[in-house]
């Protein structure tokens, strides 16, 4: 008993943190999106869907999109360097592809800016070596230059866990399926992705969550209409002080990675009663 | 000995110069605001004044930084004394403090007072500011273009919006949610293509009926999106015009001209005030009901909107507009540093076309309205 007491007691700072720094402030969260000059209600929540219904499906869709290139990419770089062949090759490409990593999102963003508009330099460039003439560039400042954005950003992130996992995998069946004649493509996706999907799963979620929450890639790329969720919360109490919409929009983007969540951990749990 | 000390203690005291103090001063807007004040209003005003010192400090750009003086202001309420003796606020923010009594009527007690005329000093917002504020600058907003793309610049409104129907992807504005400057177009295009009363928009009051009367305007600024290219940012619009992927947008007057003095953005491109006129905005001085160096405060701003460093300082270093009256500020000025500033905006135009914003409650309907009709 007294034990388990001190155990307590021991926990008791980090409960404490826990509690005022993350819980107290996501319930006033919570009860602020219900908070209207009515009084309780769901007032806010019917502005959100009147203003921003658009925006919610547009964050989704590119967060979405950009989950699914992100894990090709960091596949394909993953699987390259655990089956490359040519070792020159695997340590270059191991020595460049984490750079982004080092890259804050709103420099991404700033560089992305003048570097993907219609007279940016990868269109002069592209321009230069007669692959395009002026007129036929357009500029790639919209939904495009976001998911570029989050792709170039994330991908050595997700790829990063995963070659880890891939690293760590028995050798020896690799080598069985190569033994047998299975071509290296085959052994990626039928040998050794099978064997890291749950840590892909995990790099995955993790990144739509972070993708969720950055505002300076759609403030620097395209804060226009329409835009991403961050983009119209911090509108909203920038512009009005309205503080009930922007919270009952954080709620939904809550919603949205909770529900990315909660499909992780019910696969996670599949997998372990099986 | 002892007494010696005290009574050569209490000599200090009385032979030190009675004003010597530090005025504190806080400013609303981004860091160059800080450095005008610290950097080269402080330097002029402590030698002129031994012994006394300025200390400023910025609260942030945009409307969050007044509305944090405001803030202030209000905490401070109930106590004796205020910790500022001069503050800087955006004009949407000063009716509120007029209103809440927290300010000092103090425009007739200083020299410089006679030396605006202009409603600016009086209106701010729909509310009687009379006394309370003296302008420290004012920004406007303009549409600049290319002349090499745009030969023949639309005048109005309606001109703009079928130059961009011709020439489509050629108008760049930033949207309402990347910055100040396409908040001022739509505004503009409000008090264009609105079926209400303008002059109500900007003066009051607030009436629910009227903010229903801007459906066919938003209708038509909609079909003008889709031929307009939106730009990140009132910067954006800039960077564009100057890679020449836009030949028209509006944009900040000090910001352009800023750009343009850095090399950032072609010499030759020019700038048009638009009919009906679009809206600018002064910064104003104030100074608190319970300032700690009330005699100090009106001195200082007396000094700060004084002819000569309106000319030097508002004008030649900044590209804003004067806050007192330009008459006066002319005779300071050589005249290149005139012509650059009136070259293409003229005083006429100001008179004529430089709007303020709407009222606040206004101003925010005309948001929502735009989200929900435009951008949806």
């Amino acid at each position: 008993m007294r034990d388990r007491s001190i155990g307590l007691l021991l926990a008791l700072p980090a409960i404490a943190t826990i509690a005022l720094l993350y819980l107290m402030p996501l319930m006033a969260s919570a009860t602020g999106a219900f908070a209207t000059e009515a009084g309780f209600g769901i007032g806010n929540f019917v502005k959100t869907y009147e203003l921003y219904t658009t925006d919610i499906l547009y964050t989704l869709v590119i967060v979405s999109l950009s989950t699914v290139i992100i894990a090709a990419l960091a596949v394909a770089i993953a699987g390259y360097l655990t089956l490359g062949e040519n070792p020159a090759a695997v340590e270059v490409l191991r020595w460049l592809y984490r750079w982004p990593l080092f890259i804050p999102f709103i420099v991404v963003g700033q560089v992305l800016r003048t570097f993907l508009a219609k007279n940016g330099l990868m269109n002069n460039l592209l321009v230069a070596a007669g692959i395009l003439t002026p007129l036929q560039t357009m500029s790639f400042l919209d939904w495009r230059g976001i998911v570029i954005a989050f792709v170039w950003k994330q991908t050595p992130f997700v790829t990063l866990l995963l070659a880890g996992a891939m690293a760590a995998l028995d050798r020896g069946t690799i080598e069985a399926a190569r033994n047998l004649g299975a071509s290296r493509l085959r052994i990626l996706f039928e040998i050794v992705v099978p064997q890291v999907r749950t840590t892909l799963f995990v790099a995955m979620v993790l990144s739509f969550v972070t993708m969720m929450s950055v505002l300076s890639v759609p403030l620097m790329i395209s804060a226009q209409s329409p835009t991403m969720i961050t983009a119209d919360i911090s509108f909203r109490i920038n512009a009005y002080g309205d503080y009930g919409v922007a919270n009952a929009l954080g709620m939904i983007s809550l919603a949205m990675t909770m529900a990315v969540a909660v499909f992780y951990l019910r696969q996670n749990l599949k997998e372990k009663a099986r | 000995m002892k007494t010696f000390l005290s009574a050569a203690a209490l000599l200090a005291t009385v032979a030190s110069p009675a004003s010597a103090a530090e005025l504190s001063v806080i400013t609303a807007g981004d860091q160059n605001m800080v450095d005008y004040i610290n950097e080269y209003l402080a330097p002029i005003f402590e030698k002129e004044n031994p012994g006394d010192t300025i200390r400023a400090v910025g609260t942030g750009p945009g409307d969050a930084g007044s509305q944090k003086i405001l803030e202030r202001f209000e905490a401070q309420a109930g106590s004796e004394e205020s910790d500022t003796d001069v503050a800087v606020v955006h004009e949407k923010f000063v009716g509120p403090m007029v209103e809440k009594g927290f300010l000092k009527k103090y425009r007739g007690d200083i020299a410089t007072g006679d030396l605006v005329t202009s409603d600016k000093a009086k209106m701010a917002l729909g509310t009687d500011v009379d006394g309370y504020v003296m302008p420290m600058f004012s920004s406007q907003t303009a549409i600049a273009y290319n002349p090499a793309l745009v030969e023949n610049p639309p005048k109005s409104y309606e001109a703009i919006a079928d130059w961009a129907k011709a020439h489509p992807q050629q108008f760049g504005y930033n949207g309402i949610k990347g910055g100040a400057s396409g908040v001022s177009f739509v505004m503009g295009w409000v008090y264009a293509f609105g079926d209400g009363d303008a002059d109500k928009l900007m003066n009051g009051p607030f009436e629910d009926g009227e903010t229903r009367k801007w459906d066919a305007a938003l209708e038509k600024l909609k079909s003008f999106n889709e031929v307009a290219t939106l730009t990140p940012g009132n910067a954006g619009t800039l960077d564009m015009l100057g890679r020449g992927e836009i030949a028209m947008g509006p944009v900040w007057v000090d910001m352009f001209y800023s750009w343009q003095a850095d090399g950032k953005l072609p010499p030759d491109m020019k700038l048009v005030l638009p009919a009906p006129g679009m809206p600018g905005q002064p910064m104003h001085y104030v100074i608190p009901e319970k300032a700690p160096h009330p005699e100090l405060a009106e001195k200082f701003v007396e000094f700060a909107t004084s002819p000569k460093i309106q000319a030097e300082g508002i004008v030649k270093r900044f590209n804003w507009y004067p806050g007192i009256d330009a008459q006066h500020v002319k005779a300071e000025l050589d005249q290149a540093s005139w012509d650059k500033l009136f070259k293409d905006v003229t005083p006429d135009d100001l008179a004529n076309y430089a709007k303020p914003f709407p009222i606040a409650p206004y101003n925010n309907a005309i948001l929502e309205a735009y989200e929900r009709q435009v951008a949806n």
